[in-house]
């Protein structure tokens, strides 16, 4: 029954088919059961009460909350040995939101160290697996979210994105995955990496489950100065399919195949079956152009988003230090205990970001890489806005293809020609743009995935670009089977 | 050359953070295309009128909530994530 999507999930509750106690052992068992061949979870919440079921569609349902989301009396890591034993003592605003709607969190799902890491790989408890194939990466750092959702143990998973770390993993996985306008859905309680960038949001398998979702977890927060008032912005309700007449653009000089002579088979098949989502749109009555924008620019999209993340990732998690909070570290005086904490506590990953972040924040360096950092995202966001004004959305592939295999996954930049195609989701996260991640076709069995990415505040239409396409082709709802 | 393993241990030990060597080298690599890509940034036209971005949002706007008092959590629930405490106090070795 988990494998089904909310509405009929609450059709089923009301009318006494199921109960919300059947969900939440089925979605329990199932949990453990993932667990030992994916390592999704960081926490099994084998005691979750069923709830009562009320009018609003999430009562009673399960779901699964991202370990960087603060969970009172529940152990919330962020997937870093850091915070191994960490429990807050308060909810995040988002969780605190879905309990008031009745959800039912389940699990708390393993990420990337903090939220800093592309591959599933940095997680204190493991290796994050592909449900479609264990032998491949999910992406990250949303990966437990993304292999939970795949796998049916729930209809939705809570993630967080800085530079594209709902929509990649969602892509790999097979499922939607969306980031809404930066602060619609207040970050408090969220543990913080690049306050500028973080947003949250949600992975599910079908666009109108995205939309009840962040419906339930968005508003304005008292504890949140970045969030704003969106009571006017009514997600669900306003999926209605209609997009005749809406205007799209793609970036020719990432879709072009001409740009990348080396490319290979999967790449090939996923820039046409790309095209191939195009055309279904157009016969729905949009409008598509293909759009140059200089390539210098679009170049450094990357180093732009390294530069600001790391920044400020070493100033934000400059309050790891074991001392008020975390496992103690040893050391005769309080500077070596901190040392021993941070050297032995954080994966080789992160350490490496937080150098790379401190070098920017040098007062020498501060012009060149922070301040020159900045520019450029301006730069970005201004062509994005003037692009906006003509157009309601970019559409983009997600990744080069399908989930690369684990052995093979790179966190590290890179200057391949495919950089900026794996990494220009970052744009998103630079404007605060809505930002989705729908499944757009298999390849070799393997999912890929296209996003739609609109001008702030207008989510709406680029929820109801998603859903259009997705009612046009065969990817919703998928889950992976057992074999 | 700009970059060196001993300038990235000593920005390492800045942040209170040990690096081996393999974690040393990766990060000389990175820099150096950071770099690179940041001298394509300083060399854009008319770079240096452009207002810095620092928050994603330009509308953002500061509203202060009232001025009510509200209850805060107890010291023991905020305490119980520390390794070594007594009383209301966090323990640490003698720092001065």
């Amino acid at each position: 029954m988990t494998e089904l999507g909310i509405v009929k999930l609450h059709e089923m509750l009301k009318n006494g088919e199921i109960t919300s106690d059947d969900l939440i052992k089925e979605s329990l068992i199932k949990s453990h059961k993932l667990n030992e061949t994916c390592n999704a979870f960081v926490t099994i919440i084998d005691d979750a009460k069923s709830n009562e079921v009320t009018d609003n569609l999430l009562s009673g349902i399960p779901y699964g909350i991202k370990d960087n989301y603060s969970t009172k009396g529940i152990l919330s890591t962020g997937s870093s040995n850091t915070l191994k034993d960490y429990i807050p003592f308060f909810d995040a605003t988002a969780v605190a939101n879905l309990k008031a709607s009745g959800a039912v969190g389940v699990n708390k799902t393993a990420m990337d160290e903090f939220g800093m890491g592309g591959t599933g790989t940095t997680a204190h408890t493991g290796i994050i697996r592909n449900p479609w194939d264990l032998s491949r990466s999910c992406a990250g750092s949303s990966s437990g979210s993304a292999a939970a959702v795949a796998a049916g143990i729930y209809p939705y998973a809570l993630g967080s994105d800085t530079g594209d770390s709902i929509r990649k993993p969602a892509a790999f996985c097979g499922i939607v995955g969306y980031k809404p306008t930066y602060g619609m859905i207040s970050r408090y309680g969220l543990f913080p990496f690049a306050s500028s960038l973080d947003t949250c949001g949600v992975l599910t398998r079908s666009v109108e489950d995205a939309a009840i979702v962040v419906d339930a977890m968005k508003g304005q927060d008292q504890k949140d100065a970045t969030s704003w008032d969106s009571r006017n912005i009514h997600l669900y309700e306003s999926l209605n399919g209609n997009v005749k007449g809406k205007k799209l653009f793609f970036i020719k000089e990432i879709v072009d195949i001409v740009n990348y002579p080396n490319a290979t088979e999967a790449l090939i098949k996923h820039l046409e079956n790309f095209h191939k989502s195009l055309d279904i749109l157009s016969s729905s009555g949009v409008e598509i152009d293909e759009v140059s924008i200089d390539k210098e620019l679009l170049k450094v999209i990357p180093s732009v988003y390294v530069c600001l993340s790391c920044a400020e990732a070493t100033s934000n998690l400059s309050n790891m230090t074991g001392i008020i909070f975390g496992p103690r570290g040893q050391g005769d005086n309080v500077f070596d205990m901190m040392k021993d904490h941070r050297t032995k506590g954080f994966s080789p990953l992160i350490k490496r970001r937080f150098v790379i972040g401190s070098y920017i924040l040098q007062k020498e360096n501060q012009e060149r890489y922070f301040v020159g950092a900045q520019k450029a995202r301006r730069l970005i966001v201004d062509k994005m806005k003037e692009l906006f004004k003509t157009y309601n959305a970019l559409i983009l592939p997600v990744s080069t293809g399908p989930a690369p295999l684990l052995n093979t996954e790179k966190d590290q930049l890179n200057d391949d020609d495919t950089l900026l195609l794996e990494e220009h989701l970052q744009i998103g996260n630079f404007g605060g743009f809505p930002s989705i991640t729908i499944p757009n076709g298999l390849i070799n069995n393997l999912p890929v995935g296209i996003n739609i990415t609109g001008n702030c505040k207008d989510d709406v239409s680029v929820l109801n670009i998603a859903y259009a396409l997705e009612s046009k082709m065969n990817y919703k709802d998928m889950v992976v089977k057992d074999e | 050359m700009k970059f060196t393993s001993e300038l990235v241990d000593e920005l390492a030990n800045k942040l209170l953070i040990g690096l081996s060597k393999e974690e040393n080298d990766l990060v000389l690599r990175e820099f150096e295309l950071i770099d690179k890509s940041m001298q394509v940034i300083a060399n854009m036209k008319n770079i240096e009128n452009v207002e810095p971005m620092t928050h994603a949002l330009d509308d953002t706007e500061i509203i202060l909530r009232e001025d009510t008092a509200e209850e805060s959590v107890p010291i023991e629930e905020i305490l119980a994530n520390c390794d070594n405490t007594e009383d209301r106090e966090i323990v640490v070795p003698k720092v001065v």
